[in-house]
């Protein structure tokens, strides 16, 4: 048991962390709120040539093929800063699954173009049920000779309107099985039919509608197997569960900083606000949920890291995230009164995320579910005694 | 980075495993409190105790010289951890021997008083069992303005007052004493010391006080011209509070047992759950998804607290932050565990094994207990007002 950062690890977390002091002060993310862009292509540039995007992407690929805690740290300072990037959706949702279901030509062109030169990427799966179920996915595929063709709309496509590739997740059968018939295909941005629209959300970190209509892609730019794709956004879905979590970690410290240093300052009835029990309990509260969210998320990483990852793990990080995000970020700008609750203070740039990042690996309800899920099968110690 | 015990530890798992197989009766479960409540568990737990000497676990993190193996931190982790699962009594010499009286006397008293006090603790003996007299009908959690007072005479101190809530007065043999010798201060934190007290010394009367249920945990006692040598003084007259917070502190490490007892509710539960077919319903399995994720996190800090120690770091509000944790948590699995057994969960605890009992009647005994276990120790607010200036550095709130 260790709970401590191995040399290089509190070397990413250092570099990460100091990187973004720089370049993503919270006037920048103020200023970037009012960018339709939703980031910085400079800061990107950097980040690119830092390395920061082939974090976790073999060597032969361009990338310095890092760790899954690697990645788990990055995530807490992008977090941490409230970096607004197409970091996630590049490297998470579609470098990931490349990496891991690519066959090598796709694998050969497109890695090193997000390791190299930052190329990015959108991963479209939500629709109308907008509940990470396979019933949600209705955008058909269809197949004619070698090319399959794409209608449907996409909703809350990460910085669509940036990518230069989408990881689109379309129905080519319809089964009994909602899982089945799934399939995932590689689709450049410039292709004919593909429109897409900015939806207003608070944290503006850029969710776009994409409509295709009849939008042609070759055969080989499935990924993976054709309808048994389910398994990849699966793989997906638990990775993000716990480097969302990671990321809702890292802004709930930092969140948790802020309104500490508050209380100590805020004078009312001639002493500090941090002196009174409501306040100071509630802070007490606070950093037991913040330590073990970040001790959750840890844990859930090493196993994925082992190699050994556990669902129920996954699960409990990403629902334990959900908790203690909302209630970090409610608390905070409560206990700030309220200057708090205006533009001014930094306390509710937190909070204009909790919506996305929430709903992003999953609501509550849904791992409340999966780690039930898990305990079916639980087999508790006192019946093994005998 | 890592969130695995070692091969060593897992070895020393199942050897603890093994003892618990070839000493307890089948569905053994061991009740918080047992042993102080009732006479056969007592005597269970003193056999229990005895074995635990001679496999050298029972005062394992002690330096050999003590009786112990100076075993690490993990050993000690996995140890607590299994006596909370298993309920294994006994392993504390009543309030505390093994825990604080030994520790303390390592660091703060005579080498007499070592060579007296020390080896019946290690070797499991009545002779060892000690309870820890504190609080005061009028000091509680304000617990330095306690009254109760030592009066040097010649080579003895004359020991007169009341103390309340002793847990276990009733079957120690020795008493750990808070008390004041000065009562001319002006800061009521100077002016205490701590003494040992012969149980059998004229003047001292035990009451039993029963708690709610009609459980007898705790005592009062009182104190009329009790004289006891000087030299059962520990440590520095009137320098009383630094000890007693050193030894409070190491009362405060509760929590890792607490993981093995919440743990073993958890399982019986389930078990219950899925044996009355209820576990496919959504508001039971969201429940114990719940309880599984908060079990989870709490068991996390309490590593964590004992890594920190473990690494030689200073752990100065871990402890209180998992204490309140799990007198927290502890209730929630009361409550959900008394809503599934609905109208079982009326059953009187002090019958634990009527044809109507159900999950060995631990949720209802644990209903109960869990609110003495949140104000023993010190309350949870007390743990939180730790937290809040040693962990926070937020000013003092009162
Ligand atoms: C099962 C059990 C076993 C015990 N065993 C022992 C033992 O062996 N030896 C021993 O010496 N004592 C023992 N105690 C006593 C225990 O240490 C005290 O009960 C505890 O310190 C609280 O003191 P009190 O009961 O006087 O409550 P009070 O201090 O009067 O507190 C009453 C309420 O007010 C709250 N409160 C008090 N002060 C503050 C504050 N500053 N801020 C916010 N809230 C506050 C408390 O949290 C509590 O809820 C035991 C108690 C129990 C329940």
């Amino acid at each position: 048991m260790d709970f401590a950062l191995e040399k290089d690890q509190e070397l990413i977390k250092k570099s990460a962390r100091e990187f973004f002091e720089k370049e993503c002060p919270k006037d920048k993310v103020r200023e970037l709120r009012e960018d339709p862009k939703g980031y910085d292509p400079n800061m990107w540039k950097k980040m690119t040539s830092l390395g920061f995007l082939g974090l976790i992407i073999p060597e032969q690929y361009g990338g310095t093929e890092g760790e899954f805690i690697d990645l788990m740290l990055f995530m807490e300072e992008i977090g941490r800063n409230l970096v607004p990037s197409p970091f996630f959706s590049t490297v998470v949702l579609c470098g990931m699954p490349l990496m891991e279901f690519g066959t090598n030509e796709q694998k050969d062109t497109f890695l090193p173009e997000i390791a190299e030169k930052g190329k990015i990427w959108s991963f479209a799966q939500t629709e109308q049920l907008a509940n990470h179920e396979p019933e949600d996915i209705k955008l058909k595929a269809t197949l004619d000779n070698d090319e399959y063709t794409l209608n449907g709309t996409k909703l809350f496509v990460p910085y669509a309107s940036a990518a230069k590739y989408f990881l689109v997740v379309a129905r080519t059968s319809e089964g009994e099985n909602p899982e089945e018939g799934i399939t995932l295909f590689i689709v450049d941005s410039k292709t004919d039919g593909i429109e897409t629209e900015i939806i207003p959300t608070t944290a503006r970190d850029v969710r776009c509608e994409v409509k295709f209509t009849n939008v042609k892609v070759p055969k080989k730019n499935i990924l993976g197997e054709p309808e048994n794709g389910w398994k990849i956004v699966d793989y997906v879905f638990q990775n993000t569960a716990v480097l969302k979590a990671a990321e809702m970690s890292g802004g709930a410290q930092a969140a948790f900083s802020i309104v500490n240093k508050y209380a100590k300052e805020r004078k009312q009835f001639d002493k500090p606000i941090g002196s009174l029990q409501a306040v100071q309990f509630k802070l007490v509260d606070l950093l037991t949920d913040i330590d073990e969210l970040k001790y959750l998320v840890h844990e859930a990483a090493w196993n994925i890291n082992a190699g050994s990852p556990s669902r129920k793990l996954n699960s409990m990080a990403k629902a334990k995230a959900n908790a203690v995000y909302h209630d970090m970020c409610y608390h905070g700008i409560f206990l700030h009164g309220a200057i708090g609750w205006t533009e001014e203070m930094d306390i509710g740039l937190y909070h204009l995320r909790t919506r996305s990042l929430e709903f992003e690996g999953g609501g509550t309800d849904i791992h409340m579910e999966k780690i039930a899920k898990e305990l079916e099968s639980y087999q508790p110690d006192f019946l093994n005694l005998k | 980075m890592e969130f695995q015990f070692g091969e060593k530890e897992e070895k020393f798992r199942s050897e603890i495993r093994e003892f618990v197989k070839d000493n307890f009766p089948p569905d053994y479960f061991g009740h918080l409190f047992d042993e102080e409540m009732d006479d056969d568990a007592w005597d269970f737990a003193m056999s229990i105790s005895k074995k635990l000497s001679q496999k050298k676990w029972l005062t394992m993190s002690w330096p050999e010289e003590y009786g112990g193996t100076g075993a690490s931190t993990w050993e000690r982790v996995v140890f607590g951890e299994e006596a909370g699962y298993w309920g294994i009594p006994g392993i504390s010499m009543g309030i505390s021997g093994t825990a604080w009286v030994g520790p303390s006397l390592m660091l703060f008293g005579t080498k007499e008083q070592q060579d007296k006090y020390i080896p019946s603790i290690a070797a499991g003996e009545p002779d060892g069992v000690w309870c820890t007299a504190y609080s005061e009908p009028d000091s509680g959690s304000d617990l330095a303005s306690l009254q109760t007072f030592a009066q040097k005479e010649g080579d003895e101190y004359v020991i007169n007052g009341q103390k309340v809530w002793t847990s276990c007065a009733h079957r120690a043999r020795w008493m750990w004493l808070a008390c004041r010798t000065n009562a001319e201060v002006t800061k009521k934190h100077h002016g205490l010391s701590l003494f040992i007290v012969d149980m059998k010394s004229k003047g001292l009367t035990v009451n039993p006080i029963k708690n709610f249920v009609g459980g007898h945990v705790f005592n009062e006692i009182f104190f009329k011209d009790v004289r006891v040598p000087a030299n059962n003084l520990v440590g520095e007259e009137n320098k009383g509070w630094a000890q007693l917070m050193t030894a409070l502190s190491f009362e405060r490490g509760v929590a890792i047992t607490f993981c093995g007892r919440a743990r073993r509710i958890f399982d019986e539960l389930l078990c219950y759950a899925k044996e009355i077919d209820i576990f496919y319903k959504p508001e039971i399995r969201q429940k114990f998804a719940d309880l599984a994720m908060d079990l989870e996190a709490a068991k996390l800090l309490a590593y964590e607290a004992a890594w920190k120690d473990h690494m030689g770091m200073t752990v100065i509000h871990e402890p209180s932050r998992d204490k309140a944790n799990f007198d927290i948590l502890l209730e929630k699995l009361t409550r959900i565990g008394t809503n599934m057994l609905g109208a079982f969960s009326q059953l009187d605890p002090l019958n634990k094994d009527t044809r109507w009992t159900r999950v060995k009647g631990a949720v209802e005994h644990l209903y109960y207990y869990c609110i003495g276990m949140a104000i023993a120790a010190g309350t949870t607010f007390t743990q939180k007002t730790i937290v809040g200036q040693f962990g926070l550095q937020q000013p003092k709130s009162y």
